[in-house]
């Protein structure tokens, strides 16, 4: 999946279901837009279903640094790489 | 240290309607809210009765996603009924999150409807390979959500209170709620409970033979409490909640007061846990006026539970004539809306405040020929202008609990 195409999925799945309002690439997402701990596990379940396989439980913790929109890109980049090899 | 208890908010979201005028409006007219059960897909088809109790209209909620994202249904009802006392209430900010502000709210189940997803995705998507259960189901579920989520939304910092017994759930929330505001551990409680529409405690009633199911064809026939051709309860859904202040304090910012808690008592039966043991049930009874400091013959109306079982209603008639002789009208407010569980306390607690200040009483509905081993008491004949000083709600629930809470009209 080429980055702008995840892009506008992920901003798709901020704005419709996390209630985001004009979000920003580098915008603090907990500063911003209040996603919390809760958030950041349901939208790593929303990322599995969106990729396609399931994330180990050290994968799962590496995503507790992501502070932006541009973090989680880079997040699921890694990821898929990770798993293509 | 004894302080007096006042109330200085109540909102219900109830089968016949809600908020005041509303429930007012039904019982005057004798409205039922009991409805069609919904096919759910799962237990519906399996379930000899057809009927339930249910919040049928739309509620605009407005919760944003921050402070529903927790919230099964049972927490909405909550949570705006949380809102609508609060607001009545007007109390300040400052004074809500201070901590001398606590909660004491609770449901039967916490969230059924969130519960059963979880187990379609044991059930029915492990297959897939990512199913799991989500970040919020355990919040949305356990048997406390109802008072953390009210909390979370409103930043209430003082006591958690989450009673969950079943019937008495919400009598209990508010009894204890009481206590903590009369003996000075908090300054204000919020108190009530919720339940949400669950097809599964239908089934538990209904497997135990307590469920009515004579009437599936004609719902607003059932429940009747009382009635010589009752056939059993009818689960219900909806939220009720007051807000319980100290009265020195209520009086000294000016709130208005909706009436005063005199009186609480709660106990068990010590045995049986599904059958009415009227021992316990008489012993509450005189715990709660010894705890009021009144008579017998003080009290002007009863609530009773009358949850329209064959022997339920029994017992309790006969524990009320021992206590009370045929003194107090009597009245089972179940007949208009079923049994909401968790509710139910609150609810009628709510709706004798309504009857008190509007000065009416509304009859038991569905109450046409009284079972002779009911007839000892003074039911409410019919719709009737009446001026209730005291009133008494009282409710029980599986596990041999009883409770019983006594209220003053605020002159």
């Amino acid at each position: 999946m080429e980055r702008v195409e995840l892009q506008e999925k992920i901003v798709a799945i901020l704005v419709d279901e996390f209630e985001f309002e004009n979000p920003g690439l580098k915008d603090n997402l907990r500063d911003d837009h209040g996603f919390d701990s809760i958030d950041a596990i349901e939208l790593l379940a929303k990322i599995e279903d969106m990729i396609g396989f399931q994330l180990s439980r050290k994968e799962k913790e590496q995503a507790m640094t992501i502070r932006t929109i541009d973090d989680i890109l880079d997040y699921i980049e890694t990821m898929q790489a990770a798993h293509q090899g | 240290m004894k302080r007096r208890v006042v109330i200085t908010g109540s909102s219900a979201i109830t089968p016949i309607g809600y908020g005041k005028d509303a429930i007012v409006e039904s019982l005057q007219q004798g409205r039922s809210g009991v409805k069609p059960l919904r096919d759910d897909g799962l237990l519906s088809q399996r379930i000899h009765s057809k009927v339930f109790g249910t919040v049928d209209y739309p509620i605009d909620f407005g919760f944003s996603r921050k402070d529903s994202k927790t919230m099964g249904p049972v927490s909405f009802y909550a949570c705006q009924v949380a809102k609508d006392v609060l607001a009545q209430s007007g109390l300040e900010q400052e004074f809500i999150t201070s901590g001398r502000l606590g909660v004491s709210f609770s449901s039967t189940h916490g969230s059924p409807t969130v519960q059963r997803e979880i187990y379609k995705t044991f059930f029915s998507g492990m297959e897939s390979g990512f199913s799991s259960i989500g970040a919020v189901d355990y919040l949305k579920s356990m048997v406390h959500t109802t008072a953390v989520n009210i909390s979370r939304m409103f930043g209430i910092t003082g006591r958690v209170i989450a009673s969950s017994t079943a019937c008495t759930t919400s009598s209990q929330s508010i009894g204890f709620g009481y206590e903590m505001v009369k003996y000075g551990m908090q300054d204000a409680m919020l108190c009530g409970g919720a339940d949400e529409y669950d097809t599964t405690t239908v089934a538990v009633f209904d497997n135990l033979l307590a469920c009515s199911v004579d009437y599936n064809d004609s719902p607003e026939c059932t429940p009747r409490p009382f009635d010589a051709g009752r056939d059993g309860l009818v689960v219900g859904e909806g939220g009720a909640a007051l807000l319980l202040e100290e009265y020195e304090t209520a009086k000294k910012r000016g709130a208005s007061i909706l009436g005063e808690v005199i009186g609480f008592a709660c106990n068990n039966n010590g045995g049986d846990l599904i059958l009415p043991n009227l021992d316990g049930i008489t012993a509450t009874l005189r715990l709660g006026l010894a705890d009021a400091a009144i008579q017998a013959e003080d009290v002007d109306f009863i609530s009773a539970h009358a949850t329209a079982t064959k022997m339920g209603d029994v017992i309790e008639s006969q524990a009320i004539d021992q206590v009370y002789g045929d003194s107090p009208f009597v009245s089972g407010l179940k007949g208009y809306m079923g049994h909401t569980m968790g509710t139910c306390g609150a609810i009628e607690l709510i709706l004798s405040l309504y009857m008190m200040d509007e000065g009416f009483l509304a009859p038991t509905l569905n109450l046409e020929t009284v079972d002779p081993r009911c007839g000892m008491l003074k039911h409410v004949p019919e719709l009737m202008d009446a001026e209730t000083e005291i009133a008494a709600v009282q409710n029980f629930a599986f596990g041999g609990v009883n409770t019983c809470l006594l209220i003053r009209k605020w002159q």
